[in-house]
């Protein structure tokens, strides 16, 4: 790496000094519309082998913080305030000084490792660029290295993975791969942007650990970025809450977690859904279900099969009973592939049932067609994951709302209006939303629209797909209150799909887990999620996180009996891979 | 939920919400003022803001209107394209309507200084023949403004015929996929090995007998497929966003489907296509007529009259130059209109 | 990856079948073979009329005739292709044997070049994305795509070809020609080079010297009527090559794949120097090809055997460096062969057909005879087509530099230059391998325009005589040879897409 003696700042002492510090970060963008001010005169600081926490929800500023770091904002920021990377001032650098700093120096790790690493270059190859860029290893010396990288992360089969294309391998794999990549020219601080945020929870887990054993082992300094309050207690060892721009509070992770100080980090720690907690954390509980209830939903021996071209089908679900009674949540749990989905758009009629039977208040689901089937459909209402997809950005949220009843050519005129309207201040929006177009709402909103419109020919049955995933969790919280609270009003039975333990804790009366496309275990709420009898379950609950750092190191350590008894290795860095 | 509720947890309107204030403009121009710190003060405005714009809504038609109109190079190629248009059309006057310009295009006048164009620039003069005159002694700015008429219509008309034609099978192939698909795709292939002109040139051969509508509808046919595979292809990654799955899951009807959740989403994706259509429709006739397969005397067009007069360039060169500028003007501006609604539609490549 | 493009080429030759009886019919339908005969006022017009009709076997149904149109094609898969006769009489076969050659070449030249110059320009854009290149690029582009083809061709015909004859009796530079083209020659490469304000001023310096030195010298030297490279300058553009070569593919630390290029350099220098003698005095294509054979032979042992670990990077390396180095030994012949050519033709930009007939020169005036024809044609062609490369390949490289792999790419501190070679190019490319089947078609309707603004024998001409005269026979002919040529195309992009995208071939 070529010294900037300009740069430098005097007598900087690699063990005590820090590795990343921002003093008075001030950040804005010039947009179409006027400039959007982004961080605001931020001060933190990351020592060696500590991993500092920034949390915050989004648009709090958190990300753009990160990028600054790397000298990699576009080019209508206009940064003031200062950047240290260890000895280098980021601000004040070249472009080539700044090159000779990322990725050998100051390393980032991103959300989505699906989309992170290129296409069409071997893993080895993307491996081995950094080092040959900044000097490292060049040739087979790099190759070797890479590899040893690639094991040391815990990917099986290394020396073969090295020479595939990333689209060979699982979402949590390339995120090892994206890790490897971040350690290939062992840098002083690694800046992680909501690294577990696209993964599944078991992967989330092995990912931390593996994150945790590199400050440990590397003495890597390490800057945490996410919204998750159960990764900040599970990794982090300082704390500090952004919210627009500013941080609002900071302190070590017991101090923030355990005892709040700032109104916005109480409500954002209130508004985590608690696994254990159980119905009624957002203040409402659902009613339980009348012991004479009836049928809503009865699904026997379901079979989903994808058509691939030249090989077999595909089966998504395979043989699921499932049945849900009128007034009542059911919650399906699974990790993604799991066939959750699947089930979800099945149910709808939106892809085709390969076999078994759907009774959907007592009508076959699967063998009605033409008027009967529209009657059907009346009563069933549904929720999709995506708030910002799942409307269309062409029709103001009044027509979007009225939509089914339109369809169905329920209520005209006067009367429809006022229906929307009723829903409108159902799901907490003002009459003024009446007239407005999607993208003027934010997520939140967004979403309590695509419920109102779920709600507006007052369904027997709800079909929720993953309806808070995509929400900040202050928004998911007021959501999934909200969401309880119409359930008890209109009583509709409800299939709520997620994969979040949590979420399902504060709403479902009993639970379905999923695995591969057959179901592992189903039963009570209490007694699925409290003393979960399978494996699968056992392991899914133990990788889930909690908001409490003392709750979750206990739980850490339970995971790693449970992994050590099931004969699983513990994923941590492999330094003996690195010595070379 | 009761309002008391409300009251008791100030949960509502949710921290997450605030970043994105109601109305974008707003939100945006607003940034710059000094920030309310005090966090409930906060969340209390929220609401309020969403109740206090209620004559503000934009829709994104609105927007990207607004975009469109901000697109300088297209603004100038609107500007352009009208005059071309209204020169054409009010000079001569068109069928039976008569227009400002004295002369026709079939009479002969006196030859003037060997029919060289009279118009100058400085001092600033229109004469008797701006444009000049033929071999014979025809006005050529009557000429040239026939030929400008005769090419705008076939270049419109085919636009819209294509657009249309185009819309339907590629909606169809896109949405229904099956049997329309398969027709799309092969006649996709048919095309990339007998070239459109090709077939136009034989399509042409037949109808340009029967007159310029009949020229136009010919190519009309041969020119939809492009615009049909972007549309379907348009229409494929909409069919599988979540607003259509929720309106099948409701039991919308297809046909409201695609007229009322699809098209309009891939309006974007047409009306940018059918200026491209039309600017291709105008070269691709003039290049017919210039090989003898398009417009046939006693019609003319732009690219016949540069057919007649290929080999008076030396000696008469106004007699090439105008019916080509005309023809690169047209095809410019209607191409930079194009431009400029793909900026306003798509507005990502614009911001960063 | 085979089963995919085997299929595709399969659904392409039922197209082709489908298409040629479609093309068939809608031929002799569109207007009457006789007309020009039962107009005429001849004595003995209806002997003509009987004997077009027993030629053209208009007595027998139109199937008819199509099917022995088909059996005579279909046997040249055999190689006795028999495409019957034309209007005249004439045998269609060698008729199409002499056109398809010209046009063929015309094509693929400016599909080649439109390819190459359109997406350089299309990358260069993107990567300067808002700046005044930038602008001037999409100015330049919309401006080429509204050009109709045939006015083009005639202004290019009228002016440049014979205002260029004109001066080459004199070649000189007026001073202020040379300041005015050195200037706008160095602005335009500081603005595609960019930078800050700092380095833009000495490129543009710098580059406005080295422009302004090289065209005083070339007109010092008279160097457009005795132009050479000569053996010092192929070294220098060689070792300069080389250089290049080396930053753009594994940058010069990496000691293997730089020896494997060193040493690809100094066989093609050596190599060079030892058979130009020989290519000036006697020169034949064969011994050009086994030449040209024998570099890329050694550079690919060279990357091969020295490569080592970093063999693929080193095989590539060398081997591009050997078609560069063929490229400018190439070019070195004909220039040095330039004047001779000139004596001969004191014009020698020629505006009318493919070659210049009855013309006596030895082999390289022949290959310049053929070439300068070749010239304003492709000029035209690949003007047209740049345009659309040149936007999709902006819109392309837009797309990529915004994905996530690319802020990965710069996170890892690799240079701006490599991120866009390296990361993005190749991933922008996967897009456009489907775009280039469509622009050859367009290019060889391109191409029957041209063909007939600048008088040549060619396909285009077979095409449009055949049809003004309601003659199916020489349009088929046309139809076989560009719509062959458009499967062939099309497979090729199949397979260039297949290579691209690891993701389809597997």
């Amino acid at each position: 790496m070529t010294p900037h003696t300009n740069t430098n700042t005097p007598a900087y002492n690699a063990e005590t000094d820090p590795v990343l510090k921002f003093s008075q970060l001030d950040v804005n963008f010039k947009t179409e519309f006027g400039r959007v001010h982004a961080v605001k005169g931020l001060d933190l600081q990351v020592m060696p082998g500590e991993v500092v926490a920034l949390v915050g929800e989004s648009g709090s500023g958190k990300s753009v913080t990160a990028t600054t770091a790397l000298g990699l904002l576009p080019k209508t920021a206009r940064i003031g305030g200062q950047t240290l990377v260890a000895d280098k001032i980021i601000n004040e650098l070249s472009e080539r000084g700044l090159r000779s700093v990322r990725g050998n120096r100051v390393a980032m790790v991103f959300q989505e490792p699906m989309t992170a690493l290129n296409p069409v270059i071997r893993i080895g190859e993307q491996l081995t660029e950094a080092m040959e860029v900044h000097g490292i290893a060049h040739g087979r010396e790099a190759w070797d290295r890479a590899v040893g990288l690639l094991e040391a992360v815990g990917i099986p089969a290394a020396r073969r993975r090295a020479r595939e294309f990333p689209h060979e391998l699982s979402g949590g794999m390339r995120q090892r791969v994206v890790i490897a990549m971040a350690l290939a020219c062992d840098p002083e601080v690694i800046i992680a942007d909501e690294p577990t945020t696209a993964l599944d929870v078991t992967v989330q887990a092995d990912i931390l650990d593996l994150l945790r054993s590199l400050k440990d082992q590397l003495n890597t300094g390490i800057l945490l970025i996410t919204h998750n309050m159960g990764v900040v207690a599970d990794m982090a060892d300082r704390v500090a809450v952004m919210f627009k721009g500013e941080i609002v509070e900071r302190g070590t992770v017991e101090e923030v977690l355990l005892n709040p100080q700032h109104p916005y980090t109480r409500r954002l720690l209130d508004a985590v859904p608690h696994l254990g907690a159980g119905h009624g954390q957002f203040g409402t509980s659902p009613l339980p279900v009348a012991a004479d209830a009836g049928m809503a939903l009865e699904v026997k021996d379901l079979v989903v099969e994808y058509k691939r071209e030249g090989k077999k089908p595909f089966r998504a679900v395979d043989g699921v009973s499932i049945d849900v009674r009128r007034g009542e949540i059911v919650g399906l749990v699974g990790e993604s592939g799991s066939g959750k989905s699947t089930i979800g758009r099945a149910l709808l009629g939106l892809i085709p049932s390969t076999s078994g039977e759907v009774r959907v208040l007592g009508t076959d689901a699967l063998s009605v067609r033409g008027k009967g089937g529209n009657e059907l459909r009346k009563r069933i209402g549904v929720i999709f994951q995506d708030p910002a997809a799942s409307l269309n950005p062409r029709l103001p949220v009044g027509d979007v709302i009225a939509e089914p009843m339109s369809v169905h050519k329920v209520a005209r005129g006067k009367e429809r209006e006022k229906k929307v309207l009723d829903l409108l201040e159902a799901v907490q929006l003002p009459r003024s939303a009446y007239n407005r177009y999607p993208h003027e709402l934010s997520g939140g909103q967004r979403q309590r629209v695509s419920i109102a419109r779920a709600l507006s020919l007052q369904p027997d049955l709800l079909i929720a797909d993953e309806p808070t995933s995509a929400l900040d969790v202050s928004v998911q919280a007021s959501v999934l209150e909200m969401l309880i609270g119409l359930q008890r009003e209109f009583g509709f039975a409800c299939l709520f799909i997620s994969h979040d333990l949590a979420v399902i804790d504060s709403l479902a009366h009993r639970v379905v887990v999923m695995q591969y496309g057959k179901v592992v275990e189903r039963g009570n709420r209490d007694q699925v999620l409290m003393n979960p009898q399978e494996e699968y379950t056992k392991r899914l609950l133990a990788a889930a996180p909690v908001p409490n750092p003392i709750e979750q190191k206990r739980r850490r350590d339970e995971r790693h009996a449970l992994l050590a008894s099931l004969g699983d290795e513990i994923v941590t860095l492999d330094t003996r891979e690195l010595s070379m | 939920m009761t309002s008391n509720d409300d009251q008791t947890r100030p949960t509502e309107p949710v921290m997450g919400d605030m970043p994105e204030k109601t109305d974008p403009l707003d939100h945006l121009l607003s940034v710059d003022e000094p920030e309310k710190t005090d966090l409930h003060d906060h969340l209390l405005t929220v609401e309020e803001d969403l109740e206090g714009n209620t004559d503000r809504s934009y829709s994104q038609g609105a927007l990207v209107l607004r975009r469109f109109l901000r697109h300088r190079g297209a603004m100038v190629a609107v500007g352009g394209l009208v005059i071309v248009l209204l020169l054409a059309f009010t000079s001569i006057g068109v069928g039976p309507l008569p227009g400002w310009w004295p002369k026709n295009y079939s009479d002969l006048y006196p030859l003037m200084n060997g029919g060289a164009p009279t118009m100058k620039l400085w001092p600033p003069a229109i004469g008797e023949h701006p444009f000049g005159q033929d071999t014979i002694g025809k006005d050529y700015f009557a000429q040239v403004m026939r030929g400008a008429q005769i090419s705008l219509f076939i270049a419109f008309a085919v636009g819209i015929m294509a657009t249309i034609i185009g819309t339907i099978i590629g909606a169809a192939a896109g949405y229904l996929r099956g049997f329309v698909e398969a027709f799309l795709m092969r006649t996709t292939d048919l095309f990339i090995i007998i070239p459109t002109l090709v077939l136009a040139a034989v399509l042409g051969q037949m109808a340009s007998k029967a007159g310029v509508i009949a020229l136009a509808l010919v190519l009309g046919l041969v020119s939809w497929t492009g615009l049909a595979r972007l549309v379907r292809a348009e229409v494929l990654s909409l069919r599988e966003r979540e607003f259509v799955a929720a309106a099948r899951a409701i039991g919308t009807p297809t046909p409201r489907i695609i007229m009322r959740h699809i098209l309009p989403n891939a309006l974007g994706t047409i009306v940018v296509n059918a200026t491209l259509l039309i600017s291709a429709a105008i070269l691709i006739e003039s290049a017919l007529s210039f090989l003898g397969f398009g417009v046939k005397p006693p019609d003319t067009s732009l690219g016949l009259l540069i057919s007649n007069y290929q080999s008076a360039l030396t000696t008469r060169p106004w007699l090439f130059w105008w019916p080509g500028v005309f023809i690169l003007a047209i095809a410019l501006c209607v191409n930079f209109i194009g431009d400029g609604l793909r900026d306003a539609f798509d507005p990502r490549q614009q911001m960063d | 990856m085979t089963k995919f493009i085997a299929k595709r080429l399969g659904i392409s030759l039922v197209i082709l079948l489908l298409g040629s009886a479609l093309l068939y019919i809608l031929t002799v339908n569109s207007g009457d073979p006789l007309q020009d005969l039962r107009e005429s006022n001849s004595p003995n017009r209806e002997n003509l009329i009987r004997q077009r009709t027993l030629n053209m076997r208009l007595d027998v149904p139109w199937y008819l005739r199509y099917f022995t149109w088909l059996g005579g094609a279909s046997k040249c898969l055999i190689g006795a292709c028999d495409l019957g006769k034309n209007i005249a009489g004439q045998d269609v076969t060698s008729l199409v044997v002499n056109a398809a050659g010209s046009t063929l070449r015309l094509v693929v030249l400016a599909t080649v070049l439109a390819i190459a110059i359109g997406v350089t320009l299309g990358v260069v854009s993107a990567v300067r994305q808002y700046s005044g290149f930038d602008y001037a690029t999409t100015f330049m582009a919309f401006v080429f795509f509204s050009l109709p083809v045939f006015w083009a061709a005639v202004l290019l015909k009228n002016y440049a070809a014979i205002k260029f004859n004109n001066w080459l009796v004199d070649p000189t530079f007026s001073p202020v020609t040379i300041v005015v083209t050195a200037l706008i020659a160095a602005f335009v490469l500081q603005a595609a080079m960019g930078g800050n304000a700092r380095r833009r001023l000495i490129t543009f310096a710098a580059s406005a010297v080295v422009f302004a030195g090289v065209m005083f010298y070339f007109d010092a030297v008279t160097w457009f009527r005795y132009p050479s490279i000569g053996l010092p300058i192929y070294i220098l553009g060689v070792l300069g090559a080389g250089v290049l070569v080396l930053s753009m593919t594994s940058g010069f630390d990496n000691k293997r794949v730089r020896n494997a290029v060193a040493l690809t350099a100094v066989v093609a220098i050596g190599g060079y120097a030892a058979v130009r003698g020989l290519l000036m005095e006697s020169p034949s294509t064969p011994l050009l090809l086994l030449c040209g054979l024998a570099g890329l032979v050694v550079a690919f042992l060279a990357g091969w055997f020295l490569g080592g670990f970093s063999r693929k990077q080193a095989v590539i390396a060398s081997f591009v460096l050997a078609l560069v180095a063929a490229f400018i030994a190439i070019s070195d012949l004909l220039l040095s062969n330039w004047s001779g050519y000139l004596k001969l033709q004191s014009r020698p930009i020629p505006t009318i057909g493919s070659v210049t007939p009855n013309f006596t020169a030895g082999y390289w005036g022949h290959t310049i005879d053929t070439l300068t024809h070749l010239l304003l044609p492709t000029i035209v062609l690949t003007l047209v087509s740049i345009a659309s490369y040149t936007r999709y390949t902006r819109a392309s490289m837009l797309d990529v530099l915004n994905q996530d792999y690319i802020r990965t790419a710069r996170s890892k501190g690799i240079s701006e230059g490599k991120v866009v070679t390296r990361h993005a190019l190749r991933n922008s490319m996967i897009p456009l391998a489907t775009i280039v089947a469509f622009d050859f078609a367009g290019l060889i309707a391109g191409a029957v325009v041209t063909e007939t603004v600048f008088g040549w024998q060619g396909m285009g001409n077979l095409f449009r005589q055949g049809l003004l005269q309601i003659d199916p026979n020489p349009v088929m002919g046309f139809y076989l040879v560009t719509g062959t040529a458009a499967v062939f195309m099309n497979m090729i992009a199949d397979i260039a897409y297949a290579f691209l995208d690891p993701r389809i071939s597997r």
